[in-house]
């Protein structure tokens, strides 16, 4: 009786799966109805394909409810539907199928013996019937819907028993695929008749006496014998994963939980894979003697529905939807630039500069491919430094910032170093190309520590990889070219312990020029005495003494997380410079260049500094999200520039007392008007405004601090302002 | 009101009392409610005196479910378990239905309704617990001289029992009812199996593990080699996500050591190669880690716990805001504790005042908070110029040991060096972390003798113990080894080098020794040293002053703070090579240090010119001793 009362309330339920698979349909471009469930029976009637996947986004569509009862009651509901399946096969089979291996000749034979021995009179008993595990050769998974987030290992508690849920681990451990019997056949050594058995839990007892009609009136007592060739088997693989480190809490051990794949899940993953995996979480049925003294305890697993591999970035882009408004205003505020670039390595103390120019490695430049010329991108930093100064943390930060990074030092210890090998496979003698370093940072940034200590063979592939962003490979018969679009961030010691700024970079860090100019920038990090500087570095050592916490600095460093967001999102902008910005930067380079031939200066400018400050600019727009280049943005990559050039004139700032900003651009606006006097055999000292500002800006000022100066020497009469203010003449 | 005897004794009893008294009101919280019942009992003056101890009460002496509480140190976590916290049993005979309380308990009674539909399935969590590793002696015998518990042989205690080992008693195990349901189909192959596994085990049980090997010793998976003393898997009901990795406890439970949980785990044993293709999974050594026999590793139903934030006997293990009281009596007799203990020290470390300020301003170290990355509160010593004639650095360990609640001394010998596992790491095969002597509780001393350092090659475990002693001293963290990728676990352990030259180990700071002894006199000196007279009231004192500094608390003023900014402004005036931010740190948690040495709880502009002073006189001492060596780097 208790069967009668839910046997109804299920075929309707089965019914309704019969009719989703049938009548699901999408609309593709043209307005044309697509029966994806459809066309996919018919491939599986036919063999052509093995495992179908309801996905259950599909079925939200029709009937929410279902989708709740499915997540909650997902093995009956494997069952109803490949019953529904089953059923519906038949009818979508077009054609006469080829028998792809022995069993598809026995269920045929099956079939046909069945239907020869049709006879109404004839009742035979529930175990002689074909049970339906027998004769189906496809697979039923469920996909869970994407509104479902992945679950954590430890998350999964009893609660969660019989629902579909989806897990998220590395796999740590897994066994060789074996045959698991599904339905175990007999034949009886009296009667001759077929008895089956299906299998669900682990163990079974094997049958011994026939219970065929036959033998049971008889008494004759029919011996049942194991049939391998008429039994069912399925692939059948355990695995076991553990938590992400990342996902653990602090002082915790990682869990694990076992998984059973079957049929088409097996050989999907291997020690060391990242997976999520769509499951049924159960408890495992146990019997005879364990499951009696076991009797509390109980096992569970996860009967793994579907096995999807991930790697590093797509783990961590999963769930990665765009920013919301309020999240989006955090970055809206007046001095994100700056609030940004603190929040990398906020342990570390000052070096903004520094900090702004790795942002902008982060977010990278926009790639120009003119003419099928390529232009890369992806802006080249490299730190260097007396030993101590923070160098390798900063790298160690970016590495574990940057969604894809490769974290080496130049004494790469493999094989493989930085680029790529080819290896000769022991156990096939096939040759293998494997990538080193830079290979593996394809799309991402590569960290490289101890720059200056590089091998010879990495450091001239190097060079390649810098401009063209490629690795060429001639070895061993194989001839290839492989992708190394990645950013570089290099540390390098100087050669001689500490820094000297008598001599040039290239003999401080014994490294050639060609290498060193494929740097966008190049930064001298070195510990100098500073009064103003000092102060707060104690204040801020003596508050964490104090107070146990950071200090509380105008603003609390942006997650981690959500800076990685927002950095996908900023690579997604594409900026271009405007037409009438050309002048603007053409001007400046030309002045750049005068300057550099004017000073003895320690660097190049050449042509790629150039392209490094429109790397640069681009970058900045990138990351405020706009998608043209504006002048402060060439303004702010210039000053990038001076910087980082200004901090490899070391003594220049440790002679001279440190200078205003004004009393800089004064001396600067002063030179070009005794240039101007010079060039132009005696225009007087006028110097046109805007070639002023050019000028300035070109060293590192912003024009505000421009602006402040000419008002301020106009206050002391020192030079007059025309009313256009365009012109300064001196007075 | 159950009597002590009753709680104590068969604390089951009590749990089903409410268990059946429950089941008339659904929703009543009866669990709530017992664990409540035991923490009121405990809290009772002593009356946690009077419950036995796991650690200093033989295990054959226990009754089996009574309560008993255990000083244990969380060596792993396993994964949860399901089990039925509710079932129903039947009766064979009347077929009457009862409803059962499986919590608190390993093996169900006889006759248990697997398709009831009153079952309730739980979950608990399972902990590996070892005895605190390094834990000294005294700190032993005081806990068990303080125990007021009468152990009372259990019943089923036979005399003759007491000389046979574990494995006699797992022997004894096998002979019952699963042996005989294993026989019909074990061949000899499963036979041999059963023995190899006993040799197996035997042969665990001989191999030296450390010096101090004794044929009690099986593969406990201490930190520690040369330790010994229960292991136990305690089985938490609620709350585990409060306890963590590493985490001294101190564990009130139901002890259980039920002969069927080994029988179960030898049941399967013999059924996993043979029979069934989905334990393929579960090896035999997954088996042995987690379902070892209970004689071995008894089970332990926690009832409540407390984590220990210190493990001094001398001290109350209360939290440090309820015992403000009793301590800041304590706290006014410190100036004179630490002259005591100065003068002691100083006669030990060969008449050298400042190593000895030194020496107590390391055991008082304590890392206090994290910034990020960075530890704070850190003072590694690296006592450089250590005599190496007779044995001087293990007799300055033996001083050591007497003092600290736990300590472990790591001679830096290469072999050492290269065999010993340092950092814990995880066994997928046996699905257990596997410990390393780096997996140490909080505030444990670890000494490492570099004098026994000689040169030779040092190989990959080798390398990687060093990187891994580096890691330990410059961010108090271990790297555990996941296989896969490494998870950092934050320490809080107390280096203390101790070498002839500057130590290849980074340390927060270096005091070279400079003996005030005669190197003629130095044998005759070293010789008179260990028997200098120490009062066991005298060593108690200095045992509890160590202890206490720690929990003191500390602030620094805004007006201190101002005038060590100046400071240090100027400093880097005059000379910016010779002063970092380093230094700034380092002076700044030795100011902490001294001041709480001296029962100050905040920084005074004394206190900070103190350790200015101090600090400049270890400086100065390094920077001479450079000259004198010339080639040090």
């Amino acid at each position: 009786t208790h069967r009668d009362y839910r046997m109804p309330c299920y075929s309707t339920k089965g019914e309704k799966c019969k009719r989703f698979l049938q009548e699901f349909y999408t609309e593709d471009d043209n307005g044309k109805k697509v029966f994806k469930y459809g066309a996919q029976l018919v491939a599986l009637a036919h063999r052509e394909q093995v495992s179908l996947f309801v996905e259950l986004d599909d079925v939200a569509e029709e009937d929410p409810e279902l989708v709740e009862s499915i997540c909650e009651n997902a093995k009956r509901y494997t069952g109803l539907f490949a019953d529904a399946v089953h059923e519906l096969l038949p009818e979508y089979r077009e054609r006469d199928v080829v028998a792809k291996d022995s069993l598809d000749v026995y269920i045929e034979h099956r079939l046909m013996m069945e239907q020869r021995g049709r006879d109404p009179a004839d009742t035979r008993d529930s175990r002689n019937q074909y049970p339906p595990e027998l004769m189906r050769r496809f697979e039923l998974y469920f996909k869970s819907p994407t509104t479902a987030k992945p679950k954590v290992v430890r998350d999964i508690r009893a609660d969660s028993i019989g629902h579909l849920v989806t897990v998220r681990g590395i796999v740590t451990r897994a066994t060789e695929v074996k045959p698991m019997m599904a339905v175990a056949t007999y034949t009886c050594d009296q009667c001759g008749a077929e008895t089956y058995q299906p299998i669900q839990s682990p163990t079974f007892m094997p049958l011994v006496m026939c219970p065929s009609q036959e033998c049971v009136t008889n008494k004759s007592g029919g011996r049942l014998y194991l049939q391998t060739r008429g039994s069912k088997f399925v692939k059948f693989q355990e695995l076991r994963i553990q938590e992400h480190s990342d996902q653990v809490p602090v002082g915790n051990i990682p869990r694990s939980m076992t998984v059973y794949a079957r049929g088409e899940n097996t050989r999907q993953a291997q020690p060391g894979d990242h997976v999520a995996i769509t499951g049924v979480f159960l408890p495992l049925l146990r019997t005879g003697y364990s499951q009696a003294v076991q009797g509390l305890l109980s096992e569970t697993y996860l009967e793994s529905h579907s096995i999807t591999l991930m790697n590093k970035t797509e783990d961590d882009e999963l769930g990665n939807d765009e920013l919301s408004e309020e999240e989006l205003r955090e970055f809206t505020s007046e001095e994100f630039y700056d609030k940004l670039a603190g929040s990398i390595a906020p342990e570390i103390y000052g070096h903004e500069d520094v900090k702004k120019a790795l942002l902008l490695l982060l977010v990278g430049g926009v790639q120009q491919a003119p003419k099928g010329m390529k232009i890369r991108g992806n802006i080249n930093i490299c730190l260097m430094g007396d030993p101590g100064v923070a160098k390798s943390q900063l790298l160690s930060y970016i590495d574990r910032l940057a969604p894809r990074s490769q974290y080496t030092t130049g004494r790469g210890s493999s094989g493989v170093g930085l680029t790529a090998a080819v290896m000769r496979d022991p156990l096939t003698g096939e040759m293998t190309l494997e990538g080193g370093a830079l290979v593996l940072a394809d799309q991402g940034i590569c960290c490289i520590d101890e720059f200056d200590k590089m091998a010879d063979a990495d450091r001239t592939a190097i060079h390649e990889v810098m401009e063209q962003q490629t690795i060429s490979i001639a070895k061993a018969g194989i001839m290839t070219s492989l992708n190394a679009r990645c950013s570089i961030l290099a540390a390098a010691n100087p050669a001689y312990g500490r820094y000297n700024p008598r001599k040039t970079i290239e003999q401080n860090i014994q490294l050639p020029a060609a290498l060193l100019s494929r740097f966008d920038l190049l930064w001298l990090i070195q510990d100098k005495p500073d009064p103003d500087a000092d102060l707060r570095l104690a204040q801020h050592i003596t508050y964490v003494h104090q107070h146990c916490r950071q200090p509380p600095s105008h603003f609390t460093p942006i997650h981690m997380k959500l800076m990685r967001r927002y950095i996908a999102m900023c690579k997604k902008r594409q900026p271009v410079v405007p037409e009438s910005l050309a002048d603007y930067i053409t001007a400046a380079y030309v002045e750049m260049r005068k300057e550099a031939r004017v000073s003895k200066d320690t660097t190049f400018t050449s042509a790629r500094t150039l392209l490094s400050i429109l790397r640069l600019a681009t970058a900045l727009a990138r990351l405020r999200l706009m998608d043209t280049v504006e002048k402060e943005d060439v303004n702010e990559a210039m000053r990038l520039m001076e910087m980082s050039k200004d901090s490899l004139q070391a003594d220049k700032s440790s002679n001279t007392r440190t200078q205003r900003p004004a009393d800089v651009i004064f001396s600067l606006v002063r030179e070009l008007a005794t240039e101007g006097v010079a060039g132009r055999g005696g225009a007087g000292g006028t110097v046109r405004m805007a070639e002023a500002e050019q000028r300035c800006v070109s060293r590192g000022f912003t024009p505000a601090q421009f602006q402040e100066a000419l008002e301020e020497y106009e206050e002391l009469n020192v030079w007059q302002v025309n009313q256009a203010r365009s012109r300064i003449t001196f007075v | 009101m159950p009597s002590t005897q009753d709680w104590i004794n068969n604390p089951l009893g009590v749990v089903e009392g409410m268990f059946a008294a429950s089941q008339n009101s659904p929703n009543s919280g009866w669990e709530m409610k017992a664990v409540e019942f035991f923490k009121d009992q405990l809290k009772e003056k002593d009356t946690h005196t009077l419950v036995p101890s796991l650690n200093d009460v033989p295990l054959h002496y226990l009754k089996p479910n009574s309560l008993v509480k255990f000083r244990c140190f969380i060596q792993d976590m396993f994964d949860p378990e399901f089990y039925m916290s509710a079932y129903e049993t039947v009766d064979p005979s009347t077929k009457a239905k009862a409803l059962r309380c499986g919590k608190y308990r390993d093996v169900t009674e006889c006759g248990v309704d697997f398709n009831s539909s009153n079952t309730v399935t739980s979950e608990r969590q399972t902990f590996y617990c070892v005895p605190i590793p390094g834990e000294n002696p005294w700190v032993k015998e005081k806990y068990a001289g303080d125990s007021q518990a009468r152990v009372v042989p259990s019943t089923s205690y036979v005399p003759s029992r007491q000389k046979r080992s574990h494995e006699d008693d797992e022997d004894d195990d096998m002979d019952t009812q699963p042996q005989k349901q294993r026989e019909p189909h074990t061949g000899p192959h499963s036979q041999t199996e059963q023995h190899g596994s006993s040799d197996c085990k035997r042969q665990e049980t001989e191999a030296p593990s450390g010096p101090a090997a004794s044929a009690s010793q099986v593969d406990l998976n201490f930190p520690l080699p040369g330790e010994r003393g229960p292991a136990c898997l305690v089985k938490v009901y609620e709350n585990w996500d409060s306890f963590k990795l590493n985490e001294m406890l101190e564990v009130f439970g139901i002890l259980s050591v039920s002969p069927a949980l080994s029988a179960l785990a030898e049941e399967k044993d013999a059924t996993s190669s043979l029979l069934d293709p989905m334990e393929g999974m579960e090896s035999a050594e997954e088996q042995r880690v987690h379902c070892p026999p209970a004689s071995l590793v008894p089970r332990l139903h926690m009832l409540c716990a407390r984590t220990l934030p210190h493990n001094n006997p001398l001290l109350p293990a209360a939290a440090p805001g309820d015992n403000s009281a009793s301590l800041s009596a304590s706290v006014s007799e410190m100036a004179s504790v630490r002259e005591e203990l100065l003068a002691y020290f100083t006669h030990v470390l060969l008449g050298d005042a400042l190593a000895a300020e030194y020496l107590v301003l390391h055991l008082i170290s304590d890392v206090y908070t994290r910034r990020d990355v960075l530890p704070l509160g850190k003072f590694t010593l690296n006592l450089s110029g250590c005599p190496t004639v007779s044995s001087y650095t293990e007799r300055l360990y033996q001083i050591i040991q007497q003092l600290v609640p736990s300590s472990f001394y790591l001679g830096m010998s290469l072999q050492n060096m290269n065999q010993m596992s340092f950092v814990p790491r995880k066994d997928y095969v046996a699905n257990r972390l596997v410990s390393g002597a780096l997996q140490l509780a909080r505030n444990t001393t670890l000494f490492l003798d570099e004098t026994k350092l000689q040169q030779g090659q040092l190989d990959a475990t080798g390398v990687r113990n060093v990187t891994a002693l580096g890691n330990l001293i410059s961010w108090q963290k271990v790297d555990y080894d996941f296989n896969y990728h490494q998870m950092e676990f934050p320490c809080n352990i107390n280096v203390l080098v101790a070498s002839e030259g500057r130590s290849l180990l980074p340390s927060d700071s270096q005091v070279h020794l400079q003996p005030q002894v005669a190197p003629a006199q130095l044998d005759q000196y070293l010789g008179s040293l260990h028997l200098h007279p120490q009062t066991s009231a005298q060593l108690n004192k200095f045992r509890m002053y160590l202890s206490m500094a720690r929990l003191l608390d500390y602030s620094i003023s805004d007006e201190v703070t101002k005038s060590v900014e100046d400071d240090f402004v100027d400093m880097r005036k005059d000379d910016p090579q010779s002063v970092s931010a380093e230094d700034l740190h380092r002076m700044l948690v030795v100011a902490r240090l001294l001041s709480v040495s001296l029962g100050r709880t905040s920084l005074s502009r004394d206190g900070w010119l103190r350790a200015k002073h101090i600090e400049m006189q270890r400086k100065s001492r390094v920077e001479q001793h450079k000259s004198v060596n010339g080639n040090e780097p």
